[in-house]
């Protein structure tokens, strides 16, 4: 479009240069003999106008007589001159859009002041434009706030006169802060923060006593207005069927609170003042706070409760209230209100300020009452903040007296009781997040919480809220039951509050009934696990990544807060797209998944209850894998030669080692024979490995986690046929003994006993009797010697037909798919991380010996004289991995993994 | 002149990468680039067509308010398209694009799109971020991607409407919600051919929609 009318320009201006203050000049003429506007000029004055920004802004940075000329032929009051006609919106926009980038582009401060000194911007401001021309309304807006953006102490004075008490760029741009269009609400809010922030004391009186009332109980009610809105939607919402304009609400109310925030975080005390009693009484007391109750119950409250939202919601809200903002003198008084008011306490319709609060329509509209109070004193708003309330003056005592007979305090109660999981967890999640966000809130005063939301400070009282806590370990102790209608955020957030509430400086103040049904919460969710459990690399791998994704993303409760999707009542399908945590499961998988976060949740909670670090979670510790900034020792290390091509087509030389539970390739290091420098390692059990159909040398290797990135398909080829074949047994051998390991630390972590789990034959069984016997003598003879990992090929291999029949009967379990061949003792494959995992458990675990000790002990003891070399091989082969320290309950454990290699 | 659709924009990127300029750049080409000017501003619109469709891109440049967290949400919820920019002759302006990323796709819907522009590219001799790091960003993240200048206006252009167009697919695709405004696309006053007026690049001086 516009290149299209460059023609114009163009054949017009084409011999001048049009930056220099000759081509100014033309233009001023061309102004003056253009005053009126017409069909036939219009366009013409456009182009003129575009230039003489173009040309002031060039004059600003290059020429200051440019911008002489400009002020000396009062170029502005042309502008007005054309604005005056009725000059459409072509025009009106191209105007806007120069003084637009006039004033963005001005840096020169006297020009600046100039610009501004006569008064013409002011008319700019009040000219009455066609606001029902969106594009005339979007240049007016941003213009506006462009205008906002350039405020400071000085020049604050060419916009407000306190003479005739005046600011038009305030009180025109507050006009439109419920504009259908959200970039110019948008706009309005940021103006009027700009100006807030320019500390002038008669313009922020100015603000206070002329217009604070009216913009904000109109903004008040504005909010409230979407908040019904908001309700309606949820309440009509059956199916989940408008969850994108409920989205929007939320959100929406969300910009509202993040605004409110904004200007209380100014700590302008006059202007704060009235905006909380405003928030107070016309929003949050009368609208959230009295929707609380039931209908019948809040009559004696809520005379004329015209406008009221389901409790739920009203959780909801209040809940962001205290997340977001931290005002003290705003979230105390409602914190006080929700904590402290009984029913008796609003005898006299109001409670903590002197007002009574009600919800409804502001008495006029904001543009009304800007206009008569500029004039005549505001009162529209500050009738509301000193209207007498009734029957003040009763004294002391009645009010104890009143107060002792009806001290039930009605809102309190109502969310507490909100905490029982009668036939869903829907208002229980709310009633969570706001008392946890009350009790986060350091805007509220510690006496409030103490005891109650808080830990009490003075060890003599209680020192908790048994009631509360009671209601928390119920919600606790329904999640482990096999059906239950509590979602995993809903738990979530009860082991959060109950931290919060019964923890201080890492202690736990539980008395211990309340500590032992922690406990049994404990026990419960490992027997549901159990239930689920299956000894399979499936379930393993579920396990690991819930776990992972737990780790990754704890619960936020500010974010929760922002899901709308909450709001509306629980459901099970994923297909309303709602996150697993904040729906019910669907399903095995999923009711098998929640098991496993439920489990996860409460050991959590325990441990930290019962101050102990976690020990055995994760199940993998990547950060385990060799950093490539360690050189290492690999004298007599299995070195495979081998050629990496990634699938960018790079091609790499490296060696291969399978190393305790890694793969690392690594590359020779100059000047020190024998050490590797590690160029990537990863997990064994990450690895997904597939031999290459043409080409019997090469193996495609892939793996999601490595310590450089992701290895997606990457070929290795080796020398020979055999190498490619004794890597990928290596690797898959190594990938089962680790996998294997993950599930024996899940059994573990779930006290499952090892000799319970199904896919143990009998043919174990038989080895548990044979081996229980000598381990007490391998215990005995063998504290903490590490030689028993390594063996000699003299370590007989089993039978073929008990191989084969183990596999078929339990892939998962490797540790008896053992090599038909003899091999060297070189390839052998040090459980580093079994032996890792068996520390881990601390106390010795007899099954593990059991179990892991299979067709022999006789070979076992027949090593012994081997064990001096065994010994030192070990040593240098784990000598990088992190060192074990021995201990004399490891041998045992070690035998394990002695067994397991062969 | 009535359009059917109308696309919400923002700026987004560290100050003094060049956003007002750019923005100036697409909905005044009048503005000549020289070198001894630098000029933006905050605000602006121009009409461009798609699939013979008009559709109006109204552009909010975010500079200088970032001081109101309530202000930087609303602004990001409101539109359908973000530009983010960075200077290539400025590295740290592209080591804090992760930090735009992560506010934008927080605060947004989940289906803006996101354009990533390194300005500046006529600047070659003080580059200091390679295109390939861009490209790779980009890639990374999602984004479609694009050096631009808005000093010799090269991709200028093209940058505004290739995130146009492909907001422009999503809604064809269905993605976008069009009846719910939040989302900064706005369904035209009736549109219809036969009374719209000739297409943008005509000589009318009738158009109302002018303006920079």
């Amino acid at each position: 479009m516009f290149r299209s009318r460059s023609w114009f320009g163009g054949s017009l201006f084409r011999a001048k240069n049009p930056h220099s203050l000759e081509h100014l000049k033309y233009l001023h003429t061309v102004l003056s003999k253009n005053q009126t506007v017409s069909e036939s000029n219009r366009s013409l004055l456009v182009e003129t106008l575009r230039s003489i920004a173009e040309i002031l802004i060039w004059g600003d940075q290059n020429d200051s007589s440019v911008f002489d000329f400009f002020l000396e032929k009062n170029m502005l009051s042309f502008f007005l001159k054309i604005l005056k006609q009725k000059c459409g919106s072509y025009v009106c926009v191209q105007l806007l859009q120069t003084l637009n980038i006039l004033f963005e582009n001005i840096r020169n401060q006297t020009s600046l002041y100039y610009l501004l000194s006569n008064n013409h911007v002011n008319f700019i401001i009040v000219h009455k434009f066609d606001f029902s021309d969106e594009e005339v309304m979007a240049y007016y807006i941003s213009f506006l706030k462009t205008l906002s953006l350039k405020l400071n102490s000085h020049t604050i004075h060419f916009f407000y006169n306190d003479h005739t008490n005046d600011f038009p760029l305030y009180t025109e741009a507050i006009k439109f802060f419920n504009h259908p269009e959200s970039m110019v609400r948008i706009a309005v809010r940021t103006l009027t923060l700009n100006v807030y922030r320019v500390q002038d004391h008669s313009m922020l009186r100015f603000i206070r006593n002329k217009t604070a009332a009216p913009y904000f109980s109109n903004l008040v009610w504005f909010i409230g207005d979407h908040v019904l809105e908001l309700d309606a939607c949820v309440r009509n919402d059956a199916d989940h069927s408008s969850q994108s304009r409920l989205a929007d609400l939320v959100a929406e109310h969300l910009d509202h609170l993040h605004y409110l925030n904004d200007i209380l975080c100014l700590d302008i005390d006059d202007l704060n003042e009235v905006l909380i009693v405003h928030l107070l009484n016309k929003l949050f007391i009368p609208l959230y706070i009295f929707s609380l109750l039931p209908v019948q119950q809040s009559s004696p409250i809520i005379q004329e409760g015209k406008f009221r939202v389901s409790s739920v919601v009203s959780l909801f809200l209040l809940s962001q209230v205290f997340l977001i903002t931290r005002q003290q003198p705003l979230v105390n008084d409602l914190a006080h209100v929700i904590l402290r008011s009984t029913a008796a306490s609003w005898q006299n319709g109001s409670y903590v300020t002197n007002a009574r609060p009600v919800f409804g329509a502001p008495l006029r509209t904001l543009e009304e009452s800007l206009d008569t109070s500029i004039s005549s004193l505001a009162e529209a708003g500050n009738e509301i903040v000193t209207e007498p309330t009734v029957n003040m003056n009763i004294t002391d005592e009645e009010k104890e007296l009143r107060l002792a007979q009806e001290s039930q305090k009605v809102f309190f109660e109502m969310v507490v009781n909100s905490l029982d999981c009668n036939e869903n967890d829907y208002a229980t999640l709310f009633a969570l997040c706001l008392l946890y966000a009350i009790s986060q809130n350091s805007g509220i005063e510690r006496s409030l919480l103490d005891g109650l939301l808080l830990p009490a400070e003075n060890p003599d009282h209680q020192r908790y809220s048994s009631w509360i806590v009671k209601k928390l370990i119920n919600i606790i102790t329904q999640s482990c039951q096999a059906v239950c209608k509590i979602r995993l955020a809903t738990l979530e957030l009860a082991t959060l509050l109950l931290q919060k509430l019964c923890m201080q400086d890492d202690k736990n103040l539980l008395c211990d009934a309340h500590f032992a049904a922690i406990v049994g919460a404990k026990e419960d969710s490992a027997a549901l696990l159990t239930s689920y459990y299956k000894r399979e690399d499936m379930f393993a791998e579920i396990f690991e990544s819930e776990d992972e994704d737990m780790r990754k993303k704890p619960l936020n409760v500010e974010w929760l807060m922002m899901d709308s999707n909450i709001l509306l009542p629980p459901t099970g399908t994923p297909m309303t797209g709602i996150e697993f945590g904040k729906r019910l499961p669907c399903g095995e998988v999923e009711r098998a998944r929640r098991a496993i976060r439920v489990f996860l949740l409460i050991r959590a909670l325990w441990l930290k209850l019962s101050d102990m670090k976690e020990t055995q979670l994760p199940l993998t510790n990547r950060s385990e894998c060799v950093q490539s900034d360690v050189d290492l020792d690999l004298t007599n290390s299995d070195l495979l030669a081998c050629h990496v091509v990634g699938p960018d087509g790079l091609r790499n030389h490296r060696f291969l080692v399978v190393e305790s539970n890694q793969i690392i390739l690594v590359v020779p290091v100059p000047g020190k024979l024998g050490f590797g420098r590690p160029k990537l390692a990863a997990m064994l059990h990450d690895l997904d490995v597939s031999p290459d159909k043409q080409d019997p040398k090469s193996l495609f290797i892939s793996a999601k986690y490595t310590t450089v990135g992701p290895m997606v398909n990457s070929k290795f080829i080796f020398d020979d046929h055999i190498r490619c074949m004794a890597a990928q047994e290596r690797l898959r051998k190594g990938r089962l003994k680790a996998r294997d390991e993950k599930m024996r630390q899940m059994e573990k972590l779930l006290d499952i006993p090892l000799s319970e789990s199904p896919q143990y034959n009998l043919q174990q069984l038989r080895r548990h009797h044979r081996t229980s016997a000598h381990r007490g003598l391998l215990a005995h003879r063998l504290p903490g010697f590490p030689a028993q990992i390594s063996r000699t090929p003299s370590a007989s291999p089993k039978p073929s037909a008990d191989e084969g029949s183990e596999a078929g009967s339990s892939p998962a379990r490797s540790r008896d798919g053992s090599p038909k061949l003899p091999r060297p003792r070189s390839e052998e494959i040090q459980l580093e991380s079994i032996k890792k995992g068996a520390l881990l458990r601390g106390g010795g675990t007899p099954p593990l010996v059991e179990e892991a000790t299979d067709d022999a002990s006789g070979p076992i003891l027949r090593q012994y004289p081997n064990t001096g070399v065994g010994g030192r091989s070990a040593s240098k082969e784990t000598s990088f991995t992190q060192p074990m320290p021995s201990e004399p309950t490891t041998s045992s454990r070690r035998t394990k993994g002695q067994v397991e290699t062969i | 002149m009535s359009y059917a659709y109308l696309f919400k924009y923002i700026i987004i990127g560290d100050t003094g990468v060049g956003k007002s300029c750019l923005l100036l750049q697409f909905t005044d080409k009048r503005f000549q680039p020289v070198h001894d000017l630098t000029i933006g501003v905050e605000f602006g619109a121009r009409m461009i067509t798609i699939d013979n469709k008009y559709i109006k891109l109204q552009i909010w440049d975010t500079a200088g308010q970032e001081a109101f967290r309530s202000i930087t949400r609303s602004y990001y919820r409101g539109a359908a398209g973000a530009l983010l920019v960075y200077d290539i002759t400025r590295r740290e302006t592209f080591n804090h694009l992760t930090t735009w990323l992560d506010d934008a796709r927080q605060h947004s819907n989940s289906n803006m799109v996101i354009m990533l522009i390194g300005n500046k590219s006529d600047l070659e001799s003080r580059r200091e971020v390679k295109k390939e790091e861009g490209e790779a960003f980009a890639r990374e993240h999602g984004l479609i991607f694009m050096e631009t200048s808005a000093k010799t206006a090269a991709n200028v252009e093209e940058a505004f409407i290739n995130t146009a167009k492909e907001i422009y697919e999503k809604i064809q695709e269905g993605v976008f919600d069009i009846n719910n405004e939040a989302n900064g696309i706005k369904i035209g006053p009736q549109h219809s051919p036969s009374n719209s007026n000739l297409p943008p690049g005509s000589k009318s001086p009738s158009q109302s929609s002018g303006c920079c």
